[in-house]
């Protein structure tokens, strides 16, 4: 324990989150660039009981993962103490959502369309192995200077497929999440994720988030605003959800008003993940099998990829360390609330 | 989660939907209410199993099963006793050796076998090893100094981010004070056109407060992290290739499951499979959840790594 603890150099503070901070490093081992993430050890009654429940659950799911579209975990250690953990993973430069607000980037289709193959391959992944990730964002999915995507943040990733096993709805940062879980659905499945995966094409497309909803109920208007209501004959059983509420009939506005410059195939792509009814999503698997992506034009090379200009100048870490502390002078992020 | 009731007043979580379970060390759970009352005066006995019990060993429930929270408190407290260490042990044998003793100590605690001797075992080693536990106990502490000392640096950490953020702040603040005053000092004693001055004055604080919004990105919302929308620096864009890849074709994954390959979705009815699943609710199949998804996962977890064969490495 104490060789793996010495055999990474830190080079610099990356930033604060809620659970953990994280820092640049270097592994002295092979000389590679290493993003080392410590686990806050938080109160003195919660570091007594040992790690941290989140920290915890991020790295039991972690450790079994070994995907090239998942930042998988290369290593832990502990100093001293039990409950001073660090995770180390591979470092990565910049994450979709600098990409999508940076608008000296032009996005073509066949970028977004490298874009969307390693998301949904990286997420066909997981849900083979039963795992739902439950808080994709274009800030989770990652992206280093050679254009590979990875998928990050496992804090609230969980195991599915038990019939028995009552699931929270309060997951899914809002502007991501699904009817049915706004809804309050405690059962459900992979099409929370795959709701989230259209919303984050639709940003792509439109480069501002697709549905910036200010409160729950606030973004229930708006899906309806687009896709009208839900009905007993389009969702089956809708009214039976508990926090079921009836809206203001809306009539649905179609995507090609919204998305005017998307070709037909990828407007099915949109038109696929963004069902209302859970059950009538694609999944991963159904959706790279649509025309869109075996469609000219190819997908771009990653390393052709456009980034950030200041990734190759390395000073991109400095606002983003500036990012975190003023969210944490304001209190912080919103807090994930979890109940299992 | 939901439905949690509490075994004396049988408040569920749909009523009260602030319901707090606590356990004691008998491991039955009550209410936080029932608590309040049932030991008005400090102690009293479990309603469950009459056991005297003392109201402030009562403690939130963190974990679905009471009988884990009842082994836990009682591993935690044989566990501040038998406190050796592995070094305190001439060999690795001996070490596993009482550490398997405690284990069956806590077992027989906490599954009610054999109380009797189980509790004389502990007197016996009390007894034997007073010294060792109090030597123990002061090494223990020295690791409580440690984490003690870790969440300090962590507290000092946050402290110096903190003020670096409110200097910064109080800074600006003063220079555009003397910013002002220096305008005014201008506007008194100069003897330049007035007009001219303030439009100079103004060009300039115009200038320093283009150099500041480059630092401070204003928070929009409470999801965004703070990168502004819009061109920042540079006003032209990058060079858009258009290299052309090769086309994608998709290629399904597979797993290594080690085992018998699980039927198929399809055969599940006709095999007759999801008869012995439960099937969903119409309300879990609103939410999007499917039975047969269970199904599949119960036949995958029952067959994967039934081949698997240890590998010898040489």
């Amino acid at each position: 324990m104490t060789n793996s603890s010495q055999r990474y150099e830190k080079i610099e503070f990356l930033g604060e989150g809620q659970f953990a901070t994280v820092y640049k490093a270097k592994d002295k081992e092979n000389d590679n660039i290493v993003a080392v993430k410590k686990i806050k050890a938080g109160s003195k009654i919660e570091a007594q009981d040992g790690i941290n429940r989140t920290a915890l659950r991020e790295i039991k799911i972690l450790q079994e993962l070994n995907h090239k579209n998942c930042l998988v975990l290369l290593d832990v250690f502990s100093q001293g103490s039990m409950s001073n953990v660090s995770l180390v993973f591979d470092f990565m430069d910049t994450d979709l959502e600098v990409i999508i607000k940076d608008n000296t980037i032009i996005l073509t289709t066949p970028n977004i369309k490298t874009y969307m193959i390693q998301t949904l391959q990286g997420l066909e992944y997981l849900h083979l192995n039963w795992i739902l990730h439950r808080d994709l964002k274009p800030n989770n999915l990652l992206v280093n200077a050679s254009g590979i995507l990875k998928i990050a943040d496992f804090g609230l990733a969980k195991l599915f497929g038990s019939p028995n096993r009552l699931n929270t709805h309060q997951v899914v940062t809002r502007w991501y999440r699904s009817p049915e879980l706004l809804f309050g659905a405690k059962q459900y499945g992979i099409c929370v994720d795959m709701w989230a995966v259209g919303c984050i094409l639709a940003e792509l497309l439109l480069r501002v988030p697709f549905l910036p909803g200010e409160s729950d109920l606030d973004q229930l208007t708006k899906i309806f605003q687009v896709f009208g209501n839900p009905t007993e004959q389009n969702w089956p059983g809708v009214k039976s959800l508990s926090d079921f509420v009836e809206f203001k009939p809306y009539p649905p506005v179609p995507l090609k008003n919204i998305f005017i410059a998307a070709g037909d195939d990828l407007l099915d792509v949109v038109d696929a993940l963004l069902v209302l009814n859970p059950l009538k999503r694609k999944n991963c698997s159904e959706t790279l099998q649509m025309p869109f992506f075996s469609n000219k034009p190819a997908p771009s090379i990653n390393a052709k990829l456009p980034l950030p200009q200041n990734i190759k100048k390395k000073d991109l870490e400095k606002p983003s360390l500036k990012r975190k502390l003023l969210n944490s002078a304001e209190g912080g992020t919103l807090s994930k609330r979890l109940f299992f | 989660m939901e439905d949690t009731i509490c075994p004396r007043c049988k408040t569920s979580k749909f009523q009260n939907p602030s319901l707090k379970m606590m356990v004691n060390v008998c491991g039955h759970a009550l209410c936080e209410s029932c608590v309040d009352l049932l030991f008005l005066k400090g102690s009293g006995a479990c309603p469950d199993c009459r056991i005297p019990l003392r109201r402030n060993n009562f403690r939130v429930q963190l974990f679905e099963d009471s009988t884990v929270e009842k082994e836990v408190d009682i591993r935690k407290r044989i566990l501040r006793d038998f406190n050796k260490k592995e070094e305190d042990f001439s060999s690795l044998r001996e070490y596993n050796d009482y550490l398997e003793e405690i284990e069956t100590i806590i077992y027989n605690l906490s599954n009610d076998v054999d109380i009797i001797n189980t509790n004389k075992r502990i007197e016996d080693y009390k007894r034997n090893n007073k010294e060792q536990i109090m030597k123990s106990k002061n090494k223990m502490s020295r690791e409580e100094y440690e984490l003690e000392e870790l969440l300090e640096v962590e507290k000092q950490n946050d402290l110096v981010r903190r003020n670096e953020l409110k200097i910064e702040e109080i800074q600006t603040k003063k220079k555009k004070l003397r910013e002002k005053e220096a305008l005014i000092d201008e506007l008194m004693f100069s003897n330049a056109n007035a007009k001219n001055i303030v439009e100079t004055f103004a060009l300039n604080a115009k200038e320093s407060k283009e150099a500041e919004i480059k630092i401070v990105p204003n928070k929009v919302t409470q999801f965004s992290s703070g990168i502004q929308f819009g061109r920042q620096t540079q006003s032209s864009f990058l060079p858009v290739s258009i290299e052309e890849g090769p086309l994608y074709t998709y290629k399904p994954q597979s797993i290594v499951s080690d085992g018998p390959q699980p039927p198929a979705e399809e055969d599940l009815v006709k095999i007759g499979y999801n008869t012995h699943i439960r099937s969903e609710t119409e309300q879990e199949r609103a939410g999007g959840f499917v039975s047969n998804v269970a199904c599949i996962r119960a036949l995958q977890d029952a067959l994967a790594g039934l081949y698997h064969v240890k590998k010898i490495v040489a």
